[in-house]
């Protein structure tokens, strides 16, 4: 689920951009995000599906998925785990832990 | 790692404490005593005061932060940019973060749904079809 940037060029840059060459600024229409979305997939080489949130950021609200958060969604539809807010959040362990839960 | 920021903040606080109240009882020895009673008395009223003050810069700082905490990512991101990295080390942010960003929804909870176009534009995917079929793991991110 591809959202708003977490350290656009014009916002709160980071030294780490800068470091890495992730230097975009925030995307001013939904063609741009497209862009900078295609360039975060190629480049870190993401296997699974992308979506782009709409312009109107809809999605991330709901979810409160800003910068980064992951959730998992059981096959009745509910949330079966929701992490912490990113970065510190963020903890793929978790997710696996929560998903061998509801592969039983 | 909430757990330590918090005992973290504590212990900075206490310092800060234990230091103003060493420096206001410190009592001067030998034929000074008398001389110097008068001018301990008014060192002790005004560091009593710029305690009371630093404590209070300190709340309304920390009260800052946590109000843009709550703000849409991009006035957050502009508070940020402007933060010296001390700021991260005085409060407790990410037990602040964790608070402010927690969100409506619960675990159990109907997941919002939501129809969005792939990046590769081969199709719109609609999250309740998906998820009637097998769960489904969203990750929320971007590049920067």
């Amino acid at each position: 689920m591809y959202i708003l940037e977490a350290h656009p060029t014009d916002v709160w840059q980071t030294e780490s951009n800068i470091k890495e060459k992730i230097v975009f600024a925030s995307p001013k229409d939904y063609q741009e995000r497209e862009f900078v979305a295609g360039s975060c997939v190629r480049k870190l080489g993401i296997k699974f599906p992308a979506v782009l949130d709409g312009f109107d950021n809809s999605v991330e609200k709901a979810y409160t998925g800003w910068p980064d958060r992951i959730y998992l969604i059981d096959k009745q539809g509910r949330i079966a785990y929701k992490s912490k807010p990113g970065p510190f959040g963020f903890k793929p362990e978790e997710l696996k832990a929560a998903l061998e839960h509801v592969a039983k | 790692m909430e757990a330590a920021e918090l005992v973290a903040t504590v212990l900075t606080v206490m310092w800060l404490l234990t230091l103003a109240i060493a420096m206001v009882y410190r009592c001067p020895s030998g034929i000074l005593r008398r001389k110097t009673m008068a001018i301990s008395s008014i060192v002790r009223k005004v560091l009593f005061r710029a305690l009371v003050g630093l404590v209070m810069v300190y709340l309304l700082f920390a009260g800052f932060i946590l109000w843009a905490m709550h703000q849409p990512p991009e006035t957050f991101g502009r508070v940020m940019s402007r933060m010296p990295d001390a700021a991260y080390l005085i409060l407790p942010f990410e037990t602040m973060w964790t608070h402010a960003r927690a969100g409506q929804l619960q675990n159990g909870d109907p997941a919002p749904d939501f129809s969005l176009l792939k990046l590769d534009k081969s199709d719109k995917v609609q999250l309740s079809a998906l998820s009637s079929r097998q769960p489904v793991v969203l990750v929320f991110g971007s590049y920067t």
